[in-house]
């Protein structure tokens, strides 16, 4: 096996930074066919079940070319970078494309790839995204056995409640493995730095998952706790779509900061919620995606006895986080409509909050160091004896 | 920003009718409460006929935040909507709305909204604050969070009805326009919701719903709807009788105003109008050389400038998308005896929520049957729902039609996206285009 002689984080590294190339390594090694998919909600569970390898597609480091002139400028650099990313022929690799309904900005991309990739099937299903409806369960439901009857033709395999639980289970223990280090950082363990935990967030999202499952054992099993030193303690959060450059994580800490929780779709959002194992199959998925939302509240949904301003309050207080940096992917509308009722939140209970934009391209990491320093500055400046995490 | 001595643009009469019908309108909106009648903030399709068949007072998010912006009287609500931490990238209708909420909650203590500080006098101040809201959105997640806000902003104690529409992404094999198993099952889907809507409204008002009513309602708009897309045929002839920025002026009529008689009328004054010019030989454009597509949600701060400014190169601008591909544009579909599987099928017909391949149909067929020289793409800024595909159906109208286009950016409600000076270049470019092209052929 190509990764076997590598380190776990070394094979996830390689996975998590040329997915492509992994895509290809494993088509060869299996005869197998892999299909795209597009975040937050699509059920991998189920292509998973399919036999298919079910890969979220990731934003690459490619400089966008063609794909400005087919999407605006004013869209959201993620979206931009699929666009791009089809017209250069860097998703040739999929044998298809699946996505659950997310934002505007992704439909955009979604019809840009199935216009460049012609041919392939690009299948986007309607995932009720009003969440706490009576008849939202139901919907979600009907959605869900369509993406099983899509999948079992797109992969001509029956998939089978037996064969969909299985993959409920290995996907639900990757979580389990992840949520552990994660659990293990917000109480305290430093061992991991926040690029890190994201390499392994983002192969896992890229990788077969008994593959990265069985990495992420022997990672978990090699882990000694290493106590966090006095460095400000941050919440990080936003980014729906795409993984924050590394370089950004890094700075973070190079500026005196630590990051003790997040809630990035590349961080505790991805892997907060399982699927109830003891459910029927398709039910359970609809009580993850439902859950979810309750667990990590999304900005694309409509839910409305559920605030991520609560949540965040809440993740901060668990944590112990001193500050809150906000990771705006810049054009991000769904972010953008709930700023306000996070400052606000935030600055109800005194939690320091910093607002950074982020863009696929041109990053201004120096105008960035010197807000976050003077932000830690600050925080420390003002630091209570000590705000220990309660969970 | 440069100066049109001559106005070579040639209105419709009736738009000077249509616009005191909708000053009246809203002047009715402002005196709901002291009517004793419910209002409705609603945002997205056109779910009018089902709040006037229940006696309700509806406002419409956008086309409030269209008024505001068509009067210039947008800024204090935007304001009001920054101050609160909304950036100036987002959605310039729901900023103006959402701001239009903050000033409500700050100042509306009383029954009658946006009231209170005297320099918010001028922001249509009378617009009464909601007894419940209506989302009616497919595919734009702004829209559908544009109501989540307001609800936080107005303290969470406004109840909240989302309606779930699908995006017509086209998913299946045999999907299509108006036809497919999609098709089928997104309208079974719709009316589904609507019957839940309608109970959702009976539990508000405390009354059974009136169907007779909405019958009734539905007639009126397939009446005035088919009157609407008569006339728009008319402009086919060369000259065109009138422009898309006539038809762009009888939006709100179509899109929210009250169905009835008078909706009728206003449509046949329309028609008869364009009907007129025809036998005198009148145009939209005094001297028209080109004909034009446009494609864009509209400018509201300009559309009496762009008018003006097309006229003057001599640009009759036809046709569009926002006007040609919504609005009630298959009024065949409504059946007053079954009204709620017209609505459910016109809600999934709105073009700002189609997969591209219906929409590259629709302005291939409109190019043709309009005789169209070239296309603009007015990119607004701030609406991603509109310009997601511009520029896949800025290729096909060159690749496929031969067609020359060209963008320039603007907004829907925010005046500060609009740079007259890049209007100007690329539209004279693009006619420059058309006449290199006519003279090699
Ligand atoms: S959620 Fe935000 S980052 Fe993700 S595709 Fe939509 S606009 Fe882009
Ligand atoms: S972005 Fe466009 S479609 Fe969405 S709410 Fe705003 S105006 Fe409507």
């Amino acid at each position: 096996m190509e990764h076997a002689a590598a380190s776990p984080l070394e094979a996830m590294t390689r996975a998590a930074e040329d997915p492509a190339g992994y895509v290809e390594q494993w088509k060869a090694r299996t005869g197998g066919r892999a299909i795209a998919v597009f975040p937050m909600n699509f059920p991998a569970e189920i292509a998973h079940a399919a036999g298919l390898l079910p890969v979220i597609v990731q934003e690459d480091r490619n400089p966008i070319t063609l794909g400005n002139n087919l999407l605006s400028e004013f869209n959201c650099g993620y979206s931009r970078n699929l666009a791009d990313q089809a017209a250069t022929g860097r998703l040739d690799v999929f044998d298809g494309f699946f996505m659950a309904d997310h934002c505007i900005q992704l439909i955009g991309a979604a019809d840009v790839i199935r216009e460049l990739t012609g041919g392939r099937r690009f299948y986007l299903g309607q995932l009720i995204s009003s969440m706490n409806d009576p008849w939202t369960p139901e919907q979600a439901r009907l959605t869900m056995t369509d993406f099983v009857a899509e999948l079992s033709s797109f992969a001509g395999v029956e998939i089978t409640d037996e064969r969909l639980r299985e993959s409920i289970k290995t996907y639900n223990r990757g979580r389990k493995l992840l949520r552990t280090l994660y659990e293990q950082r917000r109480s305290g363990d430093s061992r991991f730095t926040s690029g890190e935990l994201q390499t392994m967030v983002k192969s896992s999202m890229v990788m077969q998952r008994e593959e990265h499952n069985a990495l992420m054992e022997d990672l978990v099993a090699q882990s000694s706790a290493t106590p966090r030193d006095d460095r400000v303690r941050v919440h990080l959060s936003g980014h729906f779509c795409h993984a924050p450059k590394p370089e950004l994580l890094a700075l973070i800490e190079e500026s005196g900061g630590i990051v003790v929780d997040d809630d990035l779709f590349h961080g505790a959002r991805y892997i907060s919620t399982d699927a109830d194992e003891s459910a029927s199959p398709v039910d359970a998925l609809v009580g993850q995606y439902l859950e979810r939302n309750v667990n990590v509240p999304c900005p694309t949904r409509a839910q409305s006895d559920v605030d991520w301003d609560a949540y965040l309050l809440n993740a901060v207080h668990s944590s112990g986080a001193e500050v809150v940096i906000s990771l705006l992917v810049k054009y991000c509308e769904p972010h953008m409509l709930y700023l306000p009722e996070l400052r606000k939140a935030l600055e109800a209970e005194g939690i320091p909050h910093l607002l950074l934009e982020t863009e696929h391209e041109g990053i201004p990491l120096e105008t960035m160091r010197t807000r976050i320093e003077a932000m830690f500055e600050q925080a420390t400046r003002g630091r209570a004896p000590t705000r220990v995490p309660t969970a | 920003m440069a100066t049109l001595v001559e106005d070579k643009s040639n209105r419709l009469r009736m738009t000077g009718r249509g616009g005191e019908l909708v000053g009246a309108y809203w002047d009715e909106l402002f005196t709901a409460r002291e009517r004793g009648a419910q209002v409705v903030w609603y945002n997205g399709h056109a779910l009018n006929p089902l709040f006037q068949a229940a006696g309700i007072s509806w406002c419409h998010g956008e086309a409030f935040s269209a008024r505001l912006a068509a009067q210039h009287l947008e800024g204090p609500a935007q304001l009001a909507g920054e101050e609160y931490g909304y950036v100036n990238e987002l959605c310039s209708y729901s900023r103006t709305h959402l701001g239009c909420a903050v000033l409500t909650n700050d100042f509306g203590e009383g029954e009658t909204g946006i009231v209170g500080a005297v320099d918010q006098r001028e922001l249509a101040s009378r617009l009464p604050e909601p007894d419940f809201f209506v989302n009616g959105y497919q595919g734009c997640s702004t829209g559908q969070q544009w109501d989540q806000m307001s609800y936080r902003i107005l303290g969470k104690k406004v109840p909240i009805f989302t309606l779930s529409l699908p995006y017509m992404f086209g998913s299946k094999p045999d999907a299509g326009y108006l036809v497919g198993e999609e098709w089928e099952t997104a309208t079974n889907y719709v009316v589904d919701q609507l019957e839940k809507l309608i109970e959702f409204l009976e539990a508000q008002t405390g009354r059974p719903f009136d169907y007779d009513k909405l019958g009734e309602i539905m007639g009126y708009i397939k009446a005035a709807s088919q009157l609407r897309r008569e006339a728009m045929a008319l402009c086919m002839a060369k000259p065109t009788p009138a422009t898309y920025w006539d038809w762009v002026a009888c939006i709100a009529h179509i899109n929210f105003m009250p169905a009835g008689q008078r909706l009728i009328d206003y449509f046949q004054g329309v028609k008869d109008e364009v009907v007129e010019r025809l036998a005198n030989g009148v145009s939209g454009v005094a001297n028209e050389r080109y004909r034009l597509y446009f494609d864009g949600i509209m400018n509201w701060n300009k559309l009496g400038w762009l008018a003006r400014k097309f006229a003057d190169t001599d640009a009759a601008v036809i046709c569009g998308r926002y006007t040609h591909q919504n609005f009630w544009q298959e009024p065949q579909l409504i059946d007053p005896e079954n009204p709620l599987r017209g609505l459910a099928q016109h809600y999934l017909l709105c073009s700002n929520s189609q997969g591209f391949k219906t929409l590259k149909e629709a302005m291939v067929k409109d190019c043709d049957d309009y005789g169209i020289d070239g296309i603009i793409f007015h990119a607004s800024r701030t609406c991603r729902a509109y310009t997601n595909h511009q520029h896949l159906l800025a290729r096909v109208a060159e690749k496929q039609l031969g067609l020359p286009t060209t963008f320039f950016e603007g907004d829907i409600a925010d005046a500060a996206f609009y740079k007259d000076e890049i209007l100007e270049v690329r539209l004279a470019a693009l006619l420059e285009t058309i006449d290199a092209k006519r003279a090699r052929t």
